[in-house]
């Protein structure tokens, strides 16, 4: 899966929004949304609420947990534990590349919390490569890492899969090679 | 301390103020005594200027702050890093850290001489610092456990302490050399632990005297000799002293002790002069006596302030006393309150009459509310007296019942006799005029106006006096900035105008203000200046005028465009306006309130065509010692208005513009000191706007508050039972749907389908409620609840009562249903009159609603009609499809009916999307028929009937499009038209025209039977009104032979006129005819099938033990014919 896509997916979480225009309720494919009334909030999906954004028709409510002390928070549990720690959103990363990119001037302090996501996001990288590691060099057989996000996943996924099929090809190319010298075809 | 007397003492206690977060606090007046300085554990130092200072300064010192002093512009507060800091004051700026401890200082405090600070710590050390210089510093070693108070000698010789290893200390200050020790305290290992924090204190001036709070009393300590000269107690502490703090003079000394007592003695003679109470009976931990006025500040654990005043006002008189007085406070402490005794001629006054005058004055003035006692003990003089005070006075009698005092004092009258002495309620202070969703005046950033509107907010510091108005929607008027160089303080915001007033200054006159952004001219503004001394004090904006109330209790009315119209005079000084559409709302001071009530009134008169009154003048109820925090009207139009209690109440139209509480927003409060700022209500969809405010009653304007939705609740009892849920809900949709009563009398549109959806839905709860009553066996209750009914559901009831074997019930159900049909049926013939006479086109253009809306509000007889006829349809609907659901699946279509019929028939759902501006083209409709417009009868368009074809999707659309009116034809009628014509009224079986109906019936056979017998129940109640139509019917040939070039409405025209021309007796054969029975077609049945909606198992097993049998018993009373069918009903299932 592209990153593309899974920013995709996280566009259909929901955020709340302040409409400034009048809206009746509208029918989509993926379900009702709305009525939209001016000053009311309202819950859209992420990529709605960007679009009336970048259209100045609406305000952008940022998530509970989009904030600086709750982050502050999370980011020293994340680095405090050796697993992963449950993120508030499964799409904290996308919404807040997002949102941050989007409706800034909505959120208060907007860069403080783009690094303390980053922070976080950091960490998880750095735990995810750690456990691919020692995953490898115990040579396991099985491996289960909870409360990873899709998007953190995608980012090794591809990789590490490959890379197993990879070795285990020289792997079982080496063990015949050793016995019947290969060189020989 | 043979007696105690209770004086009457008119010292003063306010009530206490939040200051700080709970936890321990401290308190300290500056030098002078202009303000009082608190600290708590939430690390702020805050500043009062009073204590009815709603801003006080804040400094933030640190986490916790444990204890502060205050000297000389220097600000010492321990926190909980272990330093002792130093702030300048006012200022509020750090000016170092004077000391460190290991663990944090419990108690600073300053040498008389203000240039040394003594601290004591956790670690059991207390040092002494020059305030200068740090560095210079002296450690006191010895105590075995943390620190807990400490107190210099005045003369700046000893250091007196108290610790938690039980120990009370004296120090010497030159040597820091332990003077002298006493064990008196409990041992405990921290001071959490500590039964109490034993604030100890010396005698300012002299120092001859050290206090210390031991468990209940305070022994006094005698310099040098370090014995205990004596005790200070008194009967109303009944918990340990926590704190004890000396007048500055060192006459008088008060003590606070854990359970809020605090009691102030003259030291001289020993006697208790002051005794309070604290509100709560927190644990008071800080004290402090004013520098120049009898005053006591003093704190709780909790973090509240509060301030006991004019202390020993009233103090005992006592010879010995008075004149010990040190003369500098004789101004002070006038305590000689003889008056007590004047009223007495027994007794020789014997006291200095200095304060006799000033005291009398001081008891008029003292709201009786606050008296204290204070206790004297004396052996001498006073004790004949007292019996005959006793005797003689009874005026004070019933005060004792309120007072908390032990009792052994309560019983005596401490009044004298000669003054007179009020004992009534007394009188609230009138609430100051507001604009509803304002913020006070006072913010340098406020919110200006909240409302559904927009947000006007007022900018007022140093750089920039502005007013920024922002619009909800953007498409009413972008946000505006204007600068606000006349001071304006009120504003209201409509979508067509902006409101804006200002007080008057000294150069110019108040003014009103107005920006009419709607208008389509180029001058958008104007601005009208009140008379001299005409003060705005409150405006408001209707649809196209603006109002403003003044000073002088004139109401004056402008149109927006600034044309001055009416002006009326107010009953009183004006609290708050509110307009809407014509609508104005006034609320005003009726009067004067009384303990702590507001006495106010509302006026709501229409400024539109009709110029009325509505409500002249009636007294608005407010919460008991609640003031008025919000006036408004709902978006539907209906007054409201919000008290300080969180009550949102509402007028009920339906019940003669009485108020109903509609929510309490206390109630969805998480925190005591949450509030919910009301921004606006809206009635359909409920719902209640408001922003949550933490800890406050009102929203500050950064960060940008945002809207929160609560529901409405009704006050019913019992709301956790099922019926008193339902009772509450049904309510609450007929008081919120009264609105359009409202409208449609006064001629606005509105959505009829919304009124419609809520019929369906008040009448669906009455159904579950009868349901639910009939399972309790409450017959009675169900046949009230009938009562409520209408027709259709009706009849579902008297099908469910005999289908649940309740023969008895559903007989005085159909009692009931005949009843109320006799009655509309009265009704409907003025009605049906009026109709013929109007123009036919017109009426079928107009739709259902000119006749259904055009009549009065309320639910009368003809609207119940209306209504019900359009339930009908849903319930023969349901009718009819019940054999068919009976017959493949479980025999319940009953129960079915019964709790969802009006919701899962196919039309509601119709009706429902056809009453938005759009259809959602996703949505799975459950509708295999569509409606197509009924063309069997023109009566359908022509009289109420026609809820069939207006329900059917055109008609909801909007009234621009009116059904088609086909002619009346003998055709054999279609599927849809004898769909349509199931509703209309019944015919006579024997009709050549409804025999195919009957054919078919004929076809339906069995399936139908049921059906049937419902019908044949409607048609008993049906009213007879198809006479004409028959008539007609048989008679069009006529009609076109005379007229061959009549079109089909003028076909109809005419044959009316023709058929008003019939003697009465031939109408009543036609009449007669028609109401004879008539059967419904059930051909639909086949068409449409419902899966059988979740059913109730009861209902279910009830229904088939008792459906073969009811059937026919039921029917007795009905009349030949049916009977006639019953048996052939009974005798083909059997």
């Amino acid at each position: 899966m592209e990153p593309a896509e899974v920013e995709f997916l996280a566009e259909k979480e929901l955020v709340t929004i302040v409409p400034n225009f009048s809206l009746d309720r509208i029918h989509l494919i993926g379900g009702d949304l709305g009525p939209f009334n001016p000053g009311l909030p309202v819950e859209v999906p992420v990529w709605l609420a960007i679009n009336l954004k970048q259209r100045q028709k609406c305000r952008l409510i940022p998530p509970e947990w989009m904030d600086v002390g709750k982050l502050e928070e999370i980011r020293d549990q994340e680095r405090k534990e050796d697993t992963f720690t449950p993120m508030p959103s499964p799409y904290y990363m996308e919404l807040t590349k997002l949102l941050l990119n989007y409706a800034s001037d909505n959120i208060p302090r907007a860069d403080e919390i783009r690094t303390l996501v980053k922070d976080t996001w950091d960490t998880r990288m750095a735990k995810l490569r750690l456990s691919a590691d020692s995953f490898v060099r115990q040579q396991e057989a099985h491996a289960k890492l909870d409360n990873l996000t899709l998007m953190e996943i995608n980012t090794t996924g591809t990789f590490l899969t490959q890379a197993l099929d990879h070795m285990y090809k020289l792997r079982t190319n080496l063990q015949p090679g050793e016995g019947s010298h290969s060189q020989d075809f | 301390m043979s007696r105690q007397v209770g004086a009457e003492m008119p010292s003063k206690q306010k009530p206490m103020r939040y200051g700080h977060t709970e936890g321990h606090t401290d308190v300290c007046f500056d030098d002078t005594g202009s303000c009082i300085v608190t600290c708590g554990s939430d690390g702020d130092v805050r500043i009062w200027e009073n204590l009815d200072d709603d801003d006080p300064k804040s400094i933030n010192v640190g986490e916790k702050a444990y204890s502060c002093a205050l000297k000389n512009g220097r600000l010492i507060t321990a926190v909980s890093n272990n330093t002792v800091q130093i702030h300048t004051f006012p200022e509020g700026a750090p000016d170092g850290i004077l000391t460190r401890f290991t663990m944090p200082a419990n108690h600073v405090t300053f040498s008389p001489d203000g240039t040394k600070v003594a601290a004591g710590s956790s670690d059991f050390m207390i040092k002494v610092v020059e305030v200068t210089d740090s560095s210079k510093q002296k450690t006191f070693r010895g105590h075995d456990a943390p620190v807990l108070s400490l107190s210099f000698d005045p003369k700046n010789v000893y250091l007196a302490s108290a610790s938690c290893d039980g120990s009370v200390r004296v120090w010497s200050i030159a040597d820091q050399t332990c003077t002298t020790s006493w064990l008196l305290l409990q041992k405990c290992n921290d001071v959490i632990n500590a039964k109490s924090i034993c604030r100890l204190a010396w005698q300012p001036g002299t120092g001859k005297l050290l206090a210390v709070p031991v468990d209940k009393v305070v022994e006094l300590f005698r310099r040098e000799t370090w014995d205990s000269q004596f005790d200070l107690s008194d009967a109303s502490i009944t918990q340990p002293l926590n704190v004890v703090v000396w007048s500055p003079c060192g006459q008088f000394l008060a003590a606070g002790s854990v359970d809020g007592n605090l009691v102030v003695w003259n030291v001289e003679t020993q006697q208790c002069i002051e005794r309070m109470k604290h509100e709560k009976k927190y644990s008071i931990c800080g004290l402090a006596w004013h520098p120049k006025y009898k005053q006591i500040a003093y704190t709780d654990n909790e973090g509240n302030l509060g301030l006991l005043e004019n202390i020993g006002d009233a103090e005992k008189p006592n010879d010995k006393v008075a004149s010990a007085v040190a003369k500098d406070y004789n101004d002070l402490f006038d305590g000689d309150d003889d008056e007590y005794l004047n009223g007495d001629v027994i007794e020789p006054p014997s006291s200095p009459k200095t304060g006799d005058h000033e005291d009398d004055a001081d008891d008029l003035m003292q709201p009786p509310g606050h008296v204290r006692r204070a206790v004297i003990d004396d052996d001498d003089d006073n004790s004949l007296d007292i019996g005959l005070i006793k005797a003689s006075s009874s005026l004070l009698e019933k005060e004792d019942d309120g007072d908390d005092q032990p009792g052994g004092f309560s019983a005596l009258p401490p009044s004298s006799t000669q003054q007179p002495f009020y004992d009534g309620p007394m009188p609230t202070p009138r609430q100051k005029p507001f604009q509803s969703g304002s913020t006070p005046v006072h913010l340098m950033h406020r919110f200006m106006v909240w409302n559904s509107v927009g947000i006007i907010r007022c900018y007022n510091d140093e750089q920039d006096n502005a007013i920024d108005i922002e619009f909800h929607d953007t498409s009413v008027h972008h946000a505006t900035h204007l600068p606000n160089s006349l001071g304006h303080t009120m504003a209201d915001l409509s979508t067509e105008a902006i409101l804006l007033a200002c007080e008057s200054t000294e150069e110019l006159a108040s003014k009103l203000h107005c920006i009419h952004f709607g208008s389509w001219d180029a001058n958008k503004e104007w601005t009208v200046d009140m008379p001299k001394d005409e003060e705005i004090e409150a405006i408001c904006l209707g649809q196209g005028w603006a109002a403003c109330a003044t000073s002088a209790l004139l109401v004056r009315v402008f149109t927006v465009g600034g044309v001055q119209r009416e002006i009326f005079t107010l009953p009183g000084p004006v609290v708050s306006m509110a307009g809407h559409g014509e609508q104005l709302m006034l609320v005003y001071h009726r009067g004067t309130g009384f303990d702590g009530d507001q006495c106010l009134g509302v006026q709501l008169m229409e400024l539109g065509m009709k110029k009325r009154q509505i409500l002249h003048g009636d007294p608005l109820s407010l919460t008991r010692k609640s003031y008025l925090v919000w006036v408004g009207f709902s978006a539907e139009g209906t007054p409201c208005y919000v008290d300080s209690e969180g009550i949102v109440r509402m007028l009920n139209r339906g019940l003669g513009n009485t108020w109903v509480p509609v929510c309490n927003t206390r109630e969805h409060c998480k925190g005591k000191y949450d509030h919910y700022w009301v921004v606006g209500i809206h009635e359909n969809p409920q719902q209640l706007r408001c922003i949550p405010c933490k800890g406050a009653r009102f929203p500050p304007t950064l960060p940008r508050p945002a809207v929160a939705i609560l529901p409405f609740k009704l006050p019913y009892c019992q709301v956790e039972t099922e019926k008193g849920q339902m009772e509450e809900q049904y309510w609450r949709s007929v008081l919120f749907h009264g609105y359009m009563d409202y409208l449609s009398k006064n001629g606005y549109e509105f959505d009829e389908n919304a009124k419609n959806q809520a019929v369906k839905e008040q009448q669906e709860l009455l159904m579950k409620l009868f349901a639910l009553s009939c399972k309790l066996e409450r017959e009675s209750r169900c046949v009230e609840l009938a009562a409520l009914m209408t027709h259709s559901v009706l009849n579902l009831a008297i099908k469910y009562a005999s289908r649940s074997r309740r023969l008895n019930l559903a007989q005085l159900l159909s009692e009931v249903a005949v009843e109320k049909a006799s009655e509309l049926a009265a009704a409907q013939q003025e009605e049906e009159e009026e109709e013929e006479e109007e123009d036919f086109r017109k009426r079928s253009s107009a739709g259902s609603s000119a006749t259904k809306w055009g009549q009065l509000p309320g639910r009368n007889v003809q609207q119940d009609q209306e209504v019900e006829d359009e339930e009908e349809t849903d319930a023969c609907e349901e009718a009819e499809e019940t054999p068919e659901v009976h017959k493949e699946k479980e025999p319940n279509g009953f129960s079915k009916g019964v709790t969802s019929a009006e919701v899962t028939t196919p039309k509601p759902a119709l009706v429902a999307s056809s009453s938005r501006g759009r259809v959602n083209p996703f949505k799975v409709s459950s509708s295999k028929k569509e409606p197509v417009v009924p063309s069997g009868n023109v009566l359908d368009n022509m009289t109420k009937y026609s809820k069939k074809t207006s329900s059917s999707g055109s008609r909801a659309a909007d009234k621009q499009n009116p059904p088609v009116i086909k002619p009346l034809t003998p055709k054999p009628k279609t599927k849809q038209a004898s769909a349509a014509s199931f509703f209309q009224p019944r015919t006579p079986a024997s009709n050549p025209g409804e025999k195919t109906v009957e054919e078919r019936e004929e076809k339906a056979g069995n399936e139908s039977q049921e059906a049937k017998v419902t019908a044949q129940e409607n048609t008993e109640n049906r009213r007879p009104r198809t006479g004409f139509q028959m008539w007609l019917e048989e008679n069009r040939a006529n009609i076109l032979t005379d007229n061959p070039d009549l079109n089909e409405a003028e076909v109809i025209k005419e044959g009316m006129s023709r058929f008003r021309m019939l003697t009465s007796e031939e109408r009543m054969v036609w009449t007669e005819k028609a109401r004879g029975g008539r059967v419904n077609d059930s051909a639909e049945d086949k068409k449409r099938k419902r899966p059988p909606a979740d059913e109730d198992e009861v209902k279910k097993s009830q229904e088939q033990k008792c459906e073969d049998t009811n059937v026919s018993k039921k029917s007795k009373p009905l009349d030949p014919s049916t009977n006639n069918r019953l048996s052939a009903f009974a005798f083909k299932q059997s």
